[in-house]
């Protein structure tokens, strides 16, 4: 199993480069160097995203796949149950549910 | 069309609350040259926008603004997270805590609530873009202020990264700029609105 965090530090690193080149190739749209950068950095980004869903939740609703997700039941409220997987996992913000990836309290 | 992706933008990662930090950090949530304005004044803009790539630039600048807006709540909400009414008087956070108690309300670190007065949409081109310059540098000016102000380094290294794009965004505000003056006639850009008088652009 990866690493949860690292494997989401690395999702936010490729994602930030593709933020960074989609501005510069709205006002550069023939360079050839972003273009490239461009289309390897997706490509790869896709990959992680599918990696991130099959072993944890879905980060994005393109990623839903009630089948496949989070096969480390790790970051559910119904581990083992085919359920909804687009709540599973911490929300952003909280800090201390992303440190530990368990989901408790609430309603 | 938006989508939602279940991320922050860049990490933030705050352990040690401090409510007062939180009432001056609020303002680039609700405040005149906050997140929340920078968005919806390029959102708004892109309409009329006479330059399609320049449309796309403001769709696609307005939407990561909305994730500088997340990340601004997000250091809001670590600041201020399980303070007590004791701690919220203390640390000058009594005043939005009788309001809103611990939930996030855009407003700016003065307490005038958000206003869409703070940003514009003029419909002309180069009045909007020459807005969208200075607004970016508006919000770098206070970002500078917020990290001259607090010594956490780990609400430090969030307000770094935003203060950064907002570099980059002026860059790209000028690009497009330069883009809408070259449909322009040279001699007098000012002569007619691009997005207004369509049948004077070349």
């Amino acid at each position: 199993m990866a690493d949860r965090n690292a494997l989401l530090k690395k999702i936010g690193e490729i994602s930030f480069t593709l933020d960074d080149l989609r501005l510069f190739l709205d006002t550069h749209p023939l360079d050839d160097n972003a273009i490239q950068l461009y289309q390897e950095n997706i490509t790869q980004r896709k990959q992680l995203l599918k990696q991130y869903a099959d072993e944890f939740e879905p980060l994005t609703t393109d990623c839903i796949c009630l089948e496949s997700n989070g096969s480390s039941n790790t970051c559910t409220k119904y581990p083992g149950q085919k359920h909804w997987t687009w709540n599973d996992g911490p929300v952003p913000w909280d800090l201390a549910a992303n440190e530990s990836a368990v989901i408790k309290g609430g309603v | 069309m938006w989508n939602y992706e279940k991320r922050l933008q860049f990490p933030v990662h705050i352990t040690k609350p401090c409510p007062k930090t939180a009432s001056l950090i609020i303002s680039q949530f609700g405040g005149p040259d906050g997140e929340m304005a920078a968005s919806m004044r390029y959102l708004s803009q892109r309409y009329s926008m006479s330059c399609k790539e320049v449309g796309g630039l403001l769709t696609d600048i307005g939407t990561e603004e909305l994730a500088h807006l997340e990340m601004i709540c997000a250091i809001i909400y670590q600041l201020t997270k399980n303070i007590t009414a004791e701690q919220a008087k203390a640390g000058g956070f009594d005043a939005y805590y009788i309001d809103h108690t611990s939930g996030l309300w855009p407003t700016a670190a003065a307490g005038i609530p958000f206003n869409a007065c703070e940003f514009q949409s003029k419909g002309d081109a180069i009045t909007d873009l020459t807005e969208d310059l200075a607004a970016e540098q508006k919000a770098r000016t206070t970002y500078d202020n917020l990290i001259r102000m607090i010594d956490d380094p780990e609400v430090l290294a969030p307000l770094k990264f935003l203060r950064q794009r907002e570099l980059v965004h002026f860059q790209r505000f000028g690009e497009a700029l330069e883009k809408i003056k070259d449909k322009l006639d040279a001699k007098n850009f000012y002569y007619f609105n691009p997005e207004f008088d369509k049948q004077f652009v070349k």
